[in-house]
C-alpha cells in the first residue's frame, strides 16, 4: 500500500542510478553535524552508557547503522529523494520517522528498557533531525556523479530488440520447460 | 491546533497543549523563547506531514480533499499518541537516563490526552485537504513566470538544418486546456517544470539521441489578443532549437485556445489562429515542420462529447462545430504559414482509434458505426476526403451549409502533408453491450489501425505519438511499436518517422487531465527529477541501432517529401 503511495511520484529508481550507494554515502556524511548535536545535548555519553560501549566505538556503531538508514532513505523516497527542491523535507521526515522508530522503540527495547531522558533524550531527537536533513540535502547531490551516464547504460543488451517478446526464452526451450 | 488548544484550555478542557509541551522540554529559564522554540519545531514537524500528505498521500484515494485529510490525520495522530507525547515527558525529566517500562513509558497517555490530541490531529488534517486541493495549474489569467535566459550551450554539435534523415522523436507534454468551465487552466509545461528546465530537456533529448522534437509553444501564453503577442515564453527556446537542435515540430494549438477566444464553439478560432500562426511563422522562418492543430478528434471529442474540457458539452453537435472549428483552424494556419515559408511541411497528428463491437447487436453497432465515422471527421475535413453521410448530415444539422463543406472537400491539400498516428493501449476499444467504450489493448497493433488510416488518406505517415504507463514495460511496448513502423515500412506505406511521448513523466495522464490532482504518471523518457528511466535507455539502444543504417540515414519517404 505505501509503495501505491510512492508510485505517485515514480517509487522506482532510475536503471542508471545507485540509492544505496549514493544514500550510504550521505548518511555517513550527514552525521557529522548529527553528532555535533548529540556531543551539545551530552547525549552521546548517555547512548554509550546505555549500549555499554566507549564513546568511540558508538560513533563508530552509529556511523554504520546510519549508512544503513541513508540506503534506506534514498532506495525507499527513491525519486522523492533525488528533489533537490524537496530532499531536505523528506530526509527531516525520515530523521524524525527514525527517532521514532529507532531512538524511542528499538533503543529501550534492546537494551532492558535503558532509554535517554531529559536533555539527552532530545539531543537524540534534534541530532536524528539534523542528521535527516543534511541526508535529505546531500542525497541529490552525492548520487549525481554517482550516475552511469545515458549512452553507457543503453548499452545492456536486455534493451535492445528481444526486449519486444514478453518471454525471453527462445521458443524451443518453452515448449521443453513446459513438456517437463 | 494552536488554536484548539489556546480556546479548549480557556474553555477548561482537558486540551493538551504539544507546542507548550514542547516548549516546556528545553529552556526552562526563558519561557518566551521556549514558546517561541516550541512553536516552530511544530510547526516544521506540521509542514513536514503536509508534504508528505501531498507527496504520498493526496490523490490516492477518490474521496473529497476535506475527508482525505482527515484520514491522513490519522498518521501524526497515532504518532503524537504512541510516541511523541509520552517522549515529550521523558524529555522533561531531570535524570538523562530511566529504566522504562511499557506501563512507565505510556502512564503520561490518559483518555483526555488521546481524545485531545485525536481531535487536534483531525482538526490539522481537516485543513490540510481544505488548502490542499488543486496543486496543478492555474486560474486562468494568471501568468506563470517565463521561462529563464538561455545559458551558453558549450556543444559545438549544430543542428543540420537540411536533414532528411529517419525522424527519432520525442515531444515536450504542453497541453494547456481548461477546465471547471473555463476558470482552470491546466498548463503540462508548467506543472512539468519545462518553463524552468527547458535548456536541461532538450539537452538529455540529445544526449538520448533525439533528432526531433515535438513542441508546442503555449499559445494561451503567447497570444494575448488580436495583434497582440508575448515571445518571452518561446524565444529562449527557440534559438536554442535553432542552433543545437533537436529539430522543432512545432505544435500551434495543442488541446485548448487563450481565454480571450473562448472555447472550440467559437466560430473565429479559425481566423485568430490564422493570425497566430503566420506571425510565429514569420518570427521563426527557420522552422520547417508544423502540426497545426495536434489531435483535433481528440480534442473536439474531449471537449464537446465527453465535457471534460474548454466548453465541456455532451453533445454530438457540439462535437461536430468542434471539429469543423478546429479542421477549419487547421487549414487556415497552414496556409498562413505556406504564405512565410512555402516549404514547410505538415504533420497532422491525429490519435489512431478503432471501436469494434462486441456482439451482433444493432444498437451496439451502431454506436461502434458512429464512433468510428466520429474519428474520421477532422482528418477527412484537412484532408478534402469525401465525408461519410452520418458526418455529412451533422454538419449540416449544425447550420454548416453544404456549399461550405464543399469547399473543403474541393480543396487542395498542401502536398508535403504528412499524417501522423498516435497509439496507445486504450486506443482500441470495444463498445460493450451497454454501449459503453472499453479499452481492449493491444488487440490489432499500431500496424492495422494505421494500416486503416493510410488506406483512407493515402499520405506519407509518421508514428507520432506512443508510451506505456508501466515503467518496467515501456522498453517492452517501445521495441513492439517499432515492429509495428518497420512492418508497415515494409508493407510500402512511406514513413519518416517514430515518436516516444513524451520526454518528461506526465501529469495527470490517465484522467485525461479533466482534475487538477498532481498525480505523476512514469511515460517520460526521464522522470521530473530529469534522471533517465529504463525506457529512455530503450530508446537511445534503438537510435544506436539504426540512425546510421543508409535507410534511416537518409529518409526516401521524406526526402521526396522536402523536394
Amino acid at each position: 500500500m505505501i509503495s501505491s503511495f510512492l508510485d505517485a511520484h515514480g517509487y522506482d529508481p532510475g536503471p542508471s542510478q545507485r540509492p544505496l550507494l549514493a544514500g550510504a554515502i550521505s548518511g555517513i556524511l550527514a552525521t557529522v553535524p548529527a553528532v555535533a548535536v548529540l556531543f551539545a545535548f551530552g547525549s552521546l555519553q548517555v547512548e554509550a552508557e546505555i549500549l555499554g560501549l566507549s564513546r568511540i566505538a558508538t560513533l563508530g556503531v552509529g556511523a554504520c547503522v546510519m549508512a544503513l538508514a541513508g540506503a534506506a532513505y534514498a532506495r525507499f523516497f527513491g525519486r522523492a529523494a533525488n528533489s533537490v527542491r524537496g530532499g531536505w523535507l523528506f530526509g527531516m521526515s525520515f530523521g524524525f520517522g527514525l527517532w521514532a522508530a529507532g531512538a524511542v522503540l528499538v533503543l529501550p527495547l534492546l537494551n532492558g528498557g535503558r532509554a535517554p531522558a531529559g536533555t539527552a533524550a532530545s539531543g537524540v531527537a534534534a541530532s536524528l533531525i539534523v542528521w535527516g536533513l543534511a541526508a535529505g540535502i546531500l542525497v541529490p547531490f552525492v548520487h549525481r556523479p554517482l550516475h552511469e551516464s545515458i549512452a553507457k547504460a543503453s548499452k545492456n543488451t536486455n534493451l535492445g530488440p528481444d526486449a519486444a517478446a514478453a518471454n525471453r526464452q527462445p521458443i524451443r526451450h518453452q515448449r521443453q520447460s513446459t513438456t517437463r | 491546533m494552536e488554536a484548539f488548544w489556546f480556546l479548549g484550555g480557556k474553555a477548561g478542557l482537558p486540551t493538551i497543549d504539544l507546542v507548550a509541551q514542547l516548549s516546556a522540554v528545553e529552556f526552562h529559564g526563558w519561557p518566551l523563547l521556549g514558546e517561541a522554540a516550541g512553536l516552530a519545531v511544530h510547526f516544521s514537524i506540521g509542514v513536514c506531514w503536509a508534504i508528505f500528505y501531498a507527496f504520498f498521500f493526496w490523490g490516492r484515494f477518490h474521496l473529497r480533499p476535506v475527508l482525505q485529510g482527515l484520514l491522513f490525520a490519522i498518521a501524526p495522530a497515532a504518532l503524537a499518541i504512541l510516541v511523541v507525547y509520552p517522549e515529550l515527558a521523558l524529555m522533561r525529566s531531570h535524570s538523562p537516563m530511566l529504566v522504562l517500562d511499557l506501563h512507565r513509558f505510556f502512564a503520561p497517555v490518559t483518555p483526555d490526552t488521546v481524545v485531545s490530541l485525536l481531535l487536534s490531529h483531525a482538526l490539522f488534517g481537516v485543513i490540510v485537504g481544505l488548502m490542499y486541493r488543486k496543486p496543478v495549474g492555474y486560474a486562468v489569467g494568471k501568468m506563470p513566470k517565463p521561462p529563464p535566459q538561455r545559458r551558453p550551450n558549450p556543444s559545438r554539435t549544430r543542428r543540420n538544418p537540411n536533414s532528411t534523415a529517419f525522424m527519432f522523436a520525442t515531444g515536450i507534454e504542453c497541453s494547456y486546456p481548461t477546465i471547471e468551465h473555463g476558470r482552470w487552466r491546466r498548463d503540462e509545461m508548467d506543472c512539468t517544470r519545462h518553463y524552468e528546465l527547458w535548456q536541461e530537456d532538450f539537452e538529455l533529448a540529445r544526449e538520448i539521441g533525439i533528432t526531433h522534437i515535438r513542441y508546442g509553444p503555449p499559445l494561451h501564453l503567447i497570444f494575448q489578443g488580436p495583434g497582440r503577442y508575448n515571445w518571452d515564453y518561446v524565444d529562449p527556446q527557440m534559438a536554442e532549437l535553432e542552433e543545437f537542435g533537436p529539430e522543432p515540430i512545432i505544435d500551434l494549438c495543442h488541446f485548448g485556445v487563450p481565454s480571450w477566444l473562448g472555447n472550440l464553439q467559437n466560430g473565429d478560432i479559425g481566423r485568430a489562429l490564422e493570425e497566430y500562426a503566420g506571425a510565429f511563422a514569420e518570427r521563426y522562418p527557420w522552422v520547417r515542420f508544423y502540426t497545426p492543430v495536434n489531435e483535433m478528434y481528440v480534442c473536439a471529442r474531449m471537449s464537446a462529447l465527453d465535457g471534460l474540457w474548454n466548453e465541456q458539452l455532451r453533445d454530438e453537435g457540439a462535437y461536430a462545430r468542434a471539429a469543423w472549428n478546429l479542421a477549419n483552424a487547421s487549414i487556415r494556419m497552414s496556409d498562413a504559414i505556406l504564405k512565410r515559408r512555402g516549404d514547410a511541411v505538415f504533420i497532422n497528428s491525429e490519435s489512431g482509434e478503432f471501436y469494434q463491437p462486441c456482439c451482433p447487436d444493432d444498437h451496439v453497432q451502431e454506436i461502434a458505426d458512429q464512433a468510428n465515422a466520429r474519428r474520421f471527421l477532422p482528418l477527412d475535413l484537412i484532408f478534402a476526403h469525401p465525408l461519410s453521410k452520418r458526418m455529412h448530415d451533422l454538419l449540416c444539422s449544425q447550420g454548416i451549409s453544404k456549399e461550405d463543406i464543399a469547399r473543403l472537400g474541393q480543396r487542395k491539400v498542401p502536398k508535403r502533408s504528412i499524417l501522423g498516428v498516435d497509439y496507445y493501449e486504450w486506443n482500441e476499444r470495444l463498445i460493450d453491450r451497454q454501449g459503453r467504450a472499453r479499452a481492449l489493448g493491444e488487440l490489432f497493433g499500431w500496424y492495422v489501425i494505421a494500416s486503416q488510416y493510410w488506406d483512407r488518406y493515402k499520405r506519407p505517415m509518421m508514428h507520432t505519438e506512443t508510451n506505456k504507463m508501466d515503467a518496467h514495460g515501456a522498453p517492452r511496448w517501445l521495441w513492439r511499436q517499432w515492429h509495428n513502423l518497420q512492418l508497415l515500412a515494409k508493407s510500402g506505406v512511406p514513413l519518416v518517422g517514430f515518436t516516444w511521448y513524451s520526454l518528461t513523466d506526465q501529469i495527470d495522464w490517465s484522467i485525461a487531465l479533466s482534475e487538477p490532482i498532481g498525480m505523476v504518471y512514469p511515460v517520460g523518457l526521464v522522470d521530473l527529477n530529469r534522471e533517465a528511466r529504463i525506457v529512455g535507455l530503450a530508446y537511445r539502444h534503438l537510435i544506436d541501432l539504426y540512425r546510421d543504417l543508409p535507410e534511416y540515414r537518409e529518409c526516401k519517404a521524406l526526402k521526396e517529401i522536402i523536394q
